[in-house]
């Protein structure tokens, strides 16, 4: 039977409280009701204040008080302190309305308790289209409250620890940028200041032996330098493009030569080399291109000096290949072993696991170095 | 041959100044003044007249190098180039100077640059090409463009 729609008068539900176990007892839904866990209420809002008529058992165990201590009462006994009024607003214009409303509230128990009350209100009307009753039913969702605001506090001590971590990151990446920075600037007028020492000293030195001695010393300081200066004019301070380094590197030595017969022939595809590569492989070039420039074209039967320095850079694999070349007298293959800049090329090819050799090229030496690149392997250019 | 230059040096370290007096007056060119930092480098630039000042940014009363360009480029009186180890501290539009020479410059790169440099001002455009290390500023790139 729907009680709803009953032909009896909603006036029913008002006798049913005041009604005696026995008519109750012969409706089954009125015993459906009384009997439900679900706390439940009915309400009349034709009487002043809109007091409770009806109310199951399970809302007074919910609530702590005797029947007789809530009949005849406007519900909002149940609120305290703590019950948020914008909460009873709702709820109060929800009524006046004539409307239904689902509500969490806090409500408090006789005792003073607290529990957290998903109310639901809803509007009962006649055939008529008058407002009879109101229904509303409780159910305590504290259990559900509880553990929404415990992830809520969770999620918020968890979203500040991310965001104090990541402020402690950023500003560790800061220092250490701002470190890198200032290192970078002594490393670079450290360098700058060796060449000064140099140049300086060379200026006091009448001996050409030992003038030319300082020369290649300044080169070699010169090449380390350049080397600095193009690895952190780059954006990634852990690449090292070794084409760009050797364009600079002989045309500045070609000019410093000032040997204007002797032309630069270039053949350079770009190559990315790690950072820590950079020093041994701008070391290795500036030594091959200042042996050409100094032994390749000097002692020519006819006298003459011109000629073609060249280097071609190429990475046709997981390798690179670096050629520098000469078209001059060509060397003895038994040369050097034992000389300085022999041996500190062949060190720095070992450093790099580099094969190198030099070839006749007649006329003129090759000297043809190839190296494994890891960069390549790892794929990794950002 | 073109007329030498005037260099007005502002650079706080020692070794780097004198070095760079030498190789300037070895490339013939004179150097009319050496300040080590800004205030001294703004009242040598109000008393001295120079073609050039080569600024440092970082001075020995901080990173103030910017301030001595923006000083003489108000002046007008001298081109004002860079020298620093330092140039990502350059504002993009180089507070008036005309280039920058990265430290550690070579010495040949500075003297190609000298020698650019002087083309630059006695007889725009230069005909040398630029060296390696010195880099124009946009500005004075397209004043040299717009030149030949
Ligand atoms: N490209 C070249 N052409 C001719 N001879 C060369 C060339 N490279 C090296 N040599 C010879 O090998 C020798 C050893 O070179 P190196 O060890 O660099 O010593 P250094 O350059 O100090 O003489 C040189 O003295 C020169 O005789
Ligand atoms: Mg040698």
């Amino acid at each position: 039977m729907d009680w709803k729609g009953s032909k009896e008068s909603a006036d029913a539900w008002h006798m049913t409280d005041n009604l005696h176990a026995e008519q109750g007892k012969g409706d089954p839904f009125a015993a459906a009701i009384r009997a439900t866990r679900m706390s439940m209420i009915i309400t009349d809002p034709r009487q002043p204040d809109n007091p409770i008529v009806f109310a199951n058992d399970a809302f007074l165990k919910l609530i702590g008080y005797e029947r007789d201590e809530v009949m005849g009462r406007n519900c909002r006994f149940l609120q305290g302190p703590n019950t948020d009024p914008s909460s009873v607003d709702r709820i109060r214009v929800a009524v006046e309305d004539g409307t239904d409303v689902s509500i969490d509230i806090l409500n408090y128990r006789k005792d003073g308790s607290t529990f957290w009350n998903a109310l639901y209100i809803s509007p009962v009307f006649n055939d008529k289209g008058e407002l009879q009753f109101f229904f509303a039913s409780q159910l305590n969702v504290s259990d559900r409250k509880r553990s929404a605001d415990r992830i809520a506090a969770d999620k918020d001590r968890f979203e500040k620890a991310v965001k104090e971590r990541t402020a402690e990151l950023e500003a560790a990446l800061e220092a250490k940028t701002t470190l890198l920075h200032e290192v970078d600037h002594r490393v670079k007028n450290n360098l700058q200041m060796i060449s000064s020492l140099i140049i300086m000293q060379r200026r006091t030195i009448k001996d050409e032996a030992i003038r030319a001695s300082l020369t290649t010393m300044l080169e070699r300081i010169e090449a380390l330098s350049t080397v600095h200066r193009r690895l952190y004019q780059s954006k990634d301070v852990s690449r090292f493009d070794v084409a760009d380094f050797a364009k600079d590197l002989v045309t500045d030595l070609l000019a410093a030569s000032g040997r204007a017969e002797i032309e630069p022939a270039l053949e350079l595809e770009p190559i990315i080399i790690p950072a820590e590569k950079a020093t041994p492989v701008a070391l290795m070039v500036n030594e091959l291109v200042t042996n050409a420039l100094k032994h390749a074209f000097k002692g020519r039967p006819d006298g003459t000096t011109g000629g073609r320095i060249g280097i071609k850079m190429n990475q046709p694999d997981s390798h690179f290949n670096i050629e520098v070349s000469d078209n001059g007298v060509g060397m003895d293959s038994a040369t050097g072993d034992a000389s300085f800049g022999m041996r500190l090329i062949k060190s720095l090819a070992r450093q790099l696991h580099a094969d190198i050799e030099w070839r006749d090229a007649a006329p003129g030496t090759r000297v043809v170095i190839s190296m494994p690149n890891e960069t390549r392997q790892k794929g990794s250019f950002s | 041959m073109t007329a030498p230059l005037k260099v007005l040096i502002v650079e706080d370290e020692a070794l780097l100044a004198m070095e760079l007096e030498s190789l300037v007056e070895e490339a013939g060119h004179s150097v009319v003044g050496w300040a080590t930092s800004a205030s001294e480098a703004k009242t040598m630039a109000d008393s001295v007249e120079a073609d050039i000042a080569f600024v440092d940014i970082h001075l020995s009363d901080g990173p103030s190098g910017v301030d001595v360009a923006e000083y003489i480029g108000r002046k007008n009186s001298s081109m004002v180039v860079f020298m620093t180890a330092n140039p990502k501290r350059i504002p993009d539009h180089f507070a008036g100077a005309v280039g920058v020479i990265a430290k550690p410059y070579t010495m040949n790169g500075l003297m190609s640059s000298l020698r650019y440099l002087q083309e630059c001002i006695r007889r725009p455009p230069p005909v040398s090409t630029r060296p390696a290390g010195f880099t124009l500023s946009p500005l004075f790139e397209e004043t040299l463009v717009s030149a030949a």
